[in-house]
């Protein structure tokens, strides 16, 4: 089994791209292999808690939580980047990960894989 | 260099045809799939013609309305799994466009 | 033991979404990734502006002064201050008409050392090519 580092920049409402990675991952996870998923700029809104699973707007942290409990699957959001737009520890839910740049950088380091989505 | 580029808009990405590998492919993925069923004035999208793998998402095909049959018979359709498998087992590096 | 090159390859112009920031501070970011690699571990990154991506290098942004932000120019200053090779497509600053002197070519107001490479595309693909890891924006 092998390990894919995806990197996605793009907002959790407004874009069906952040859709696109989670469902990767997903996919990725359910054949086995290991995922992180790093989450800069609009992306790291995935990390936050509260949100509300309306159908005309994508709904992604049930299945986020579902695959952390996998234990082949972590998230994390880039600090600089949740700070920015008023998220920090306590307003992530249980499993997001939040760190600096090179978290994503040393992940990438020991992945078979880069998926790295950038912005739109 | 193995490289497998997506393409996720219905537009020509301009940097496509400096992309260059003895392993080429090409994933049409969100709007990029209307390259893969579409013809405009009659012609198939210019994509199309690259010297690549050609694969269209079929998640994001039945989104749209768009059936199977419809793809051009140059792309191959596959899921999410089938995906995965491309990238782990065809190719080596992925450009996101 | 192993160095790992990233090659983060720009295309997206400056300002109206952030990608083109992001691509110089997770290049940057290479300068403190050891902390969580094991011994003798590294990331070698590359920079390289392609395509429109090339209007990030012009000189005389003021962003900073404007919007409060700091401009695309100071990022590639700060890049070559750290010693992080930067290049870009002769081809199409070619294609915009630009020179050298249009363009970011040196952080030695703050100390670097470095300039920046203007290369043919050719030269960026073989960086793609030898690159392990690819991260475009």
């Amino acid at each position: 089994m092998a390990k894919l580092t995806i990197g996605c920049f793009s907002s959790l409402v407004g874009s069906m791209t952040l859709d696109f990675a989670v469902k990767l991952a997903e996919a990725a996870v359910k054949k086995g292999h290991e995922v992180d998923l790093w989450l800069s700029g609009n992306a790291t809104m995935l990390g936050k808690t509260r949100q509300s699973n309306f159908r005309d707007y994508s709904y992604l942290a049930g299945t986020v939580e579902e695959l952390i409990k996998t234990g082949k699957f972590q998230v994390t959001i880039c600090e600089a980047c949740g700070k920015a737009r008023g998220i920090d520890k306590e307003d992530v839910f249980e499993g997001v990960k939040i760190h600096s740049m090179d978290w994503y950088l040393a992940s990438a380091f020991s992945a078979d894989r880069v998926f790295h989505i950038g912005g739109e | 260099m193995k490289l497998v580029v997506f393409v996720n808009e219905y537009k020509e990405p301009p940097i496509l045809d400096r992309l260059k590998a003895e392993k080429f492919g090409i994933v049409f993925v969100q709007n990029g799939v209307y390259h893969t069923t579409l013809k405009k004035d009659g012609n198939s999208s210019p994509l199309l013609s690259k010297d690549a793998e050609l694969y269209a998402l079929s998640e994001d095909l039945e989104s749209r309305g768009l059936s199977a049959d419809k793809v051009d018979p140059k792309v191959k359709v596959i899921n999410y799994e089938g995906l995965v498998d491309l990238i782990f087992n065809d190719y080596e590096k992925i450009i996101w466009l | 033991m192993a160095i790992k090159k990233f090659a983060f390859i720009v295309e997206k112009l400056p300002y109206k979404s952030e990608t083109s920031r992001l691509a110089l501070t997770h290049a940057i970011a290479s300068q403190t990734v050891e902390i969580y690699l094991e011994d003798g571990d590294n990331v070698e990154p590359v920079i390289a502006f392609i395509g429109d991506g090339v209007l990030n290098m012009l000189k005389g942004q003021k962003a900073l002064d404007i919007y409060g932000v700091t401009s695309l120019e100071m990022h590639i200053k700060n890049a070559l201050l750290l010693d992080l090779r930067v290049l870009v497509c002769k081809e199409d600053l070619d294609r915009y008409g630009l020179t050298e002197d249009d363009i970011v070519m040196d952080a030695e107001e703050i100390g670097g050392e470095l300039t920046t490479e203007v290369v043919p595309y050719e030269k960026i693909h073989q960086e793609m090519e030898s690159a392990d890891h690819l991260m475009f924006f």
